[in-house]
């Protein structure tokens, strides 16, 4: 294991978060709010140790398929353990334990929360809440490798660990410029969306942390009832770049590259948007006589199942009211998840398709014992390798979620909100049903559950394997 | 001072073929006898002195596409190469050399799918004359015969504004002991009856002839008067919605491609795991079993018994003959075997195997169309060459453009040859079965049926 590289990797992930935590530091003076000196502290220590840190260079720069998981797990352990302090020493989260699950939760894009009222919050603060969203939502690493080179061709293990989806590849053939160009295209969607938002009445602040948070498929708000309170067309802007910020990002470079016929022949985009339009149409049909207007149900229907498919996790409605068959679609909607190399969380629409084909396969073979048949994806064989290894995802998955759920069922609370409470978090939405539903916050759990689900949280958006491989005991034996 | 160039025989072309296989053996035995001047260039010296000494040409050992070699087989005077050697990229190599150093055309065979889906910009841009793909015309011929599933073989020709059809006299079918000129009275006259096969012999027809049970006839027609006429005749036609393949060769799945496109379901048994997957990643519909499929057993499990068509492509001649008797016995599927060596047609032909295809037959038709066409006069181009009855008949399409001998007569007044028969003209998009008061005019396409060989052009008919 390279050691050097991933300590060098370390510090400059903390360098990077120093410079981003300036940016709350300018809201603060902006807003006048005092709360910035707090994130200058940090964001001064971040930088000067990052800048220390990042003069030893290592000689040897690969970076193996285990180093870029642990590098990843622990670049994301580090920073929200960094990311946490400004909360929670300026006051405005008291405790640590919380002032991690909101950090934690806001880089991985979840938005489950533990303040019960935001609006008390400073500027600062809110707006460091979302920002981690955005940081979160296309990855750090992946922004390190957008800004800095690195020889050696092996980093792409590192957006391997840390970008969604059953199989990574590049865009172009140099890594950086790969990493470049998808930071572009999320940059240039965030604006996009915010100029939007700005159209709708929004303040420029409320419109640049909405858009933080549907970028990042997050879902912090910063209102204390979330999207209730704004209008139809505020809520059909989030809710339509919801949806495109849970496609392949691939589709968006193809376009940028005018190559619109490969953009639109992805398999699972298709499939994804087919999935939100029929749940969209049946939530509608089965929430429709609790509304007064069409319209505004339809809204609604709209806004809550691209809110949850993109694991964003707005509530524009609190969907704990709404009928048993309108949950769970919204339910399976959290499992399933969006697109891979999209920046929302999940199990995602393309392991479902391989898991699907998987269970086609197997019953052929049933009716064939000598069928020759693969798993395809996009019209093309899926390796058999990518295959496994989304089966052993998915084992994982439900025994880490099995095992979450039986710790979070100590606090002796509903089982709907023991379920959901892992299911939200695990996936990264944020709110789920019953006593962690859409009006309601996590902070009544107990502190045990609150580190299962941090745990929950970093492992759902990693995709489980580098926040694993840190508890294998080989890895730290000489 | 111009030095006049001698020819031997002014008709005659120089070609090279490079490749002694078994279709470069078929073409050299089919050019030769049309008079042609042919060099055969292979690696194998033991081939070059087995076709040499077969047939009048010369032969010459070497790398085709080498360009000594060539330039030893007399490619700067040569008219046109043929490349049909096993490998694809040889065979692109010998003709895009060829052309660097004469003016030649050039035809080269191409069985790589990988290839052969870019097939015509292939051409283009190497400035070939044709490309040809043995394996796709041998499934399409496949294809066109389980679509009518009662004929043995079902040909296309004037743009598939009419097909040659043929079928096998059922026994006590209402044709038996039936003349063709009572057919045309009781039956119908739009069909015409090109050719009979009898206890192997090949005679076409005329108005007095008596058909017989077990008579093998070839029938042109428009498709939908093909219909008719077998439905009238009692030959029902079953629409086959699904088909058995044994072996997944080339072939296997072009024609595969070809059925699943027109919503066919095809299974296909392969013995080599590796094609299984390569065949799973090209035909994602197709049912893909990696099993012998020889094995009796297997067949029975995968439903040889209730399938609409089985087709043995594999390989070997032996087990295509053999899976298709046993399949006969078994199942009341509609079968199509092929066939890639000729040496035992006349064993072949008495077993009742169904549609049997040879598919150097269906390359060398076309290479021999284009020689044609290339040799005939201006007044008539060759459009399509096809063999009829395993070369003892050809049925060739001419395009008529210039006023000639045969134009604005009726066909009763021509003097036409012994054995020579019209059976078709496209007359401004119309299909018309002649009779004898028809007239050929220009700007028709016209085809003949007749046992002579190296008819170039249509004044050939004539006495």
């Amino acid at each position: 294991m390279n050691s050097r590289m991933i300590r060098f990797i370390l510090f400059q992930v903390m360098r990077i978060e120093g410079v981003l935590m300036l940016l709350p530091c300018l809201v603060s003076v902006i807003y006048g709010d005092g709360e910035g000196v707090f994130y200058a502290a940090v964001a001064a220590f971040l930088i000067i140790v990052g800048f220390i840190g990042c003069r030893f260079r290592p000689k040897n720069h690969s970076v193996s398929v285990r180093d870029g998981y642990v590098a990843t797990g622990l670049s994301w352990i580090v920073m929200s353990l960094f990311g946490c302090l400004p909360f929670f020493l300026s006051g405005e989260i008291s405790n640590f334990t919380d002032a991690l699950f909101e950090t934690v939760s806001g880089f991985t894009t979840t938005g489950a929360s533990i303040m019960p009222a935001v609006e008390q919050m400073s500027h600062a603060a809110l707006f460091w809440r979302s920002f981690t969203h955005w940081i979160g939502g296309m990855g750090v690493l992946v922004f390190l490798l957008a800004l800095i080179p690195m020889s050696g061709g092996s980093n792409i293990n590192l957006m391997k660990a840390e970008s969604p989806g059953p199989s990574v590849g590049k865009l172009v053939p140099k890594m950086r410029y790969s990493a470049l160009i998808l930071y572009i295209i999320y940059i240039f969607l965030t604006l996009l969306e915010t100029i939007l938002l700005l159209f709708g009445g929004l303040d420029l602040f409320e419109s640049f942390c909405l858009s933080f948070g549907t970028a990042g498929t997050g879902g912090f708000a910063v209102r204390n009832d979330s999207f209730m309170s704004y209008s139809l067309y505020i809520r059909w802007v989030a809710g339509i770049f919801m949806v495109l910020f849970g496609v392949n990002f691939n589709v968006y470079y193809f376009m940028l590259m005018r190559q619109f016929k490969k953009a639109f022949c992805f398999e699972e985009v298709r499939v994804f948007f087919t999935i939100v339009a029929i749940s969209t149409l049946v939530v509608f049909a089965k929430i429709l006589p609790l509304y007064e207007s069409g319209a505004a149900a339809l809204t609604d229907a709209f806004f809550q199942v691209t809110s949850i498919v993109s694991t964003t996790g707005f509530g524009s409605a609190d969907f704990d009211m709404w009928p048993s068959t309108a949950k769970f679609v919204l339910c399976f909607l959290m499992f399933m998840g969006a697109c891979a190399g999209s920046t929302g969380g999940g199990v995602k629409v393309s392991r479902f398709m391989i898991l699907w084909r998987s269970v086609v396969k197997e019953v052929q073979s049933y009716i064939h014992p000598k069928i020759v048949k693969k798993v395809t994806l996009d019209k093309k064989p899926v390796d058999p390798d990518v295959v496994k290894s989304t089966h052993v995802f998915l084992a994982t998955y439900v025994g880490i979620f099995l095992i979450s759920m039986f710790i979070v069922s100590f606090d002796n609370h509903d089982m709907t909100t023991t379920f959901t409470a892992v299911l939200a978090t695990f996936n990264n939405i944020g709110p789920g049903l019953s006593l962690v539903g859409p009006t309601c916050n996590y902070g009544f759990l107990s502190v045990f559950s609150k580190w299962t689900l941090i745990f929950d949280m970093l492992a759902g958006r990693l995709e489980l394997f580098p926040i694993l491989v840190l508890f294998a005991p080989s890895l730290y034996k000489k | 001072m111009q030095m006049p160039v001698f020819r031997a025989r002014p008709a005659g072309l120089k070609i090279i073929i490079v490749g002694a296989g078994k279709v470069g053996t078929t073409l050299v035995e089919q050019l030769s006898r049309e008079g042609h001047d042919i060099t055969i260039v292979d690696l194998d010296a033991v081939k070059v002195n087995d076709i040499t000494s077969s047939y009048d040409v010369m032969g010459c050992v070497g790398n085709g596409a080498s360009y000594l070699t060539q330039v030893e087989a007399g490619v700067k005077d040569a008219d046109l190469i043929i490349a049909v050697t096993d490998s694809d990229e040889l065979n692109l190599l010998c003709c895009t050399i060829a052309k660097q150093f004469s003016g030649c055309s050039a035809i080269s065979r191409l069985r790589n799918p990988d290839y052969s889906r870019e097939s015509g910009y292939l051409r283009d841009k190497l400035g070939l004359s044709m490309i040809i793909n043995p394996d796709l015309e041998a499934a399409k011929v496949m294809a066109r015969v389980l679509y009518l599933p009662t004929a043995l073989e079902v040909r296309s020709f004037a743009h598939g504004q009419a097909l040659i059809v043929k079928i096998k006299i059922p026994e006590d079918n209402i044709l038996d002991r039936m003349t063709v000129a009572e057919l045309g009275a009781k039956i119908t006259n739009d069909i015409l009856i090109c050719g009979v096969e009898r206890e192997g012999n090949v005679v076409i027809p005329g108005g007095s002839f008596e058909l017989h049970s077990g008579d093998v006839i070839t029938i042109v027609a428009t498709s939908k008067a093909q219909q008719d006429f077998l439905k009238s005749i009692g030959m029902a036609q079953n629409q086959i919605k699904n088909v058995m393949i044994v072996g997944g060769g080339r072939s296997a799945y072009y024609l595969s491609d070809i059925l699943i496109k027109r919503g066919l379901s095809v299974k296909i048994i392969e013995q080599n795991l590796e094609r299984c997957e390569k065949l799973n990643e090209l035909l994602p519909k197709a049912v893909i079993i990696n099993g012998d499929g020889t094995n009796t057993e297997l067949l029975l499990d995968e439903g040889i018994e209730n399938t609409d068509a089985f087709i043995p492509l594999t390989g070997i001649d032996e087990q295509n003959s053999m899976l298709a008797l046993y399949a006969k016995k078994i199942s009341s599927a509609k079968l199509v075997t092929k066939i890639n060596r000729t040496g035992f047609i006349d064993i072949i032909n008495s077993l009742d195997l169904g549609s049997v295809f040879f598919p150097m037959y269906i390359t060398s038709d076309t290479i021999l169309a284009y020689v044609r066409a290339k040799t005939a006069s201006p007044g008539s181009n060759i459009e399509t060459v096809y063999h009829l009855f395993d070369a003892r008949a050809e049925a060739i399409t001419f395009n008529v453009t210039d006023e000639s001998k045969i134009t604005g007569k009726p066909l009763k007044d021509l003097k036409i040859k012994d054995n020579t028969l019209i059976s078709y003209i496209g007359h401004k998009g119309e299909a018309i079965i002649p009779t004898g008061s028809d007239v050929i005019s220009e700007g028709d396409t016209v085809m003949v049926v007749t046992t002579h060989t190296g008819f170039d052009d249509i004044g050939d008919i004539l006495e």
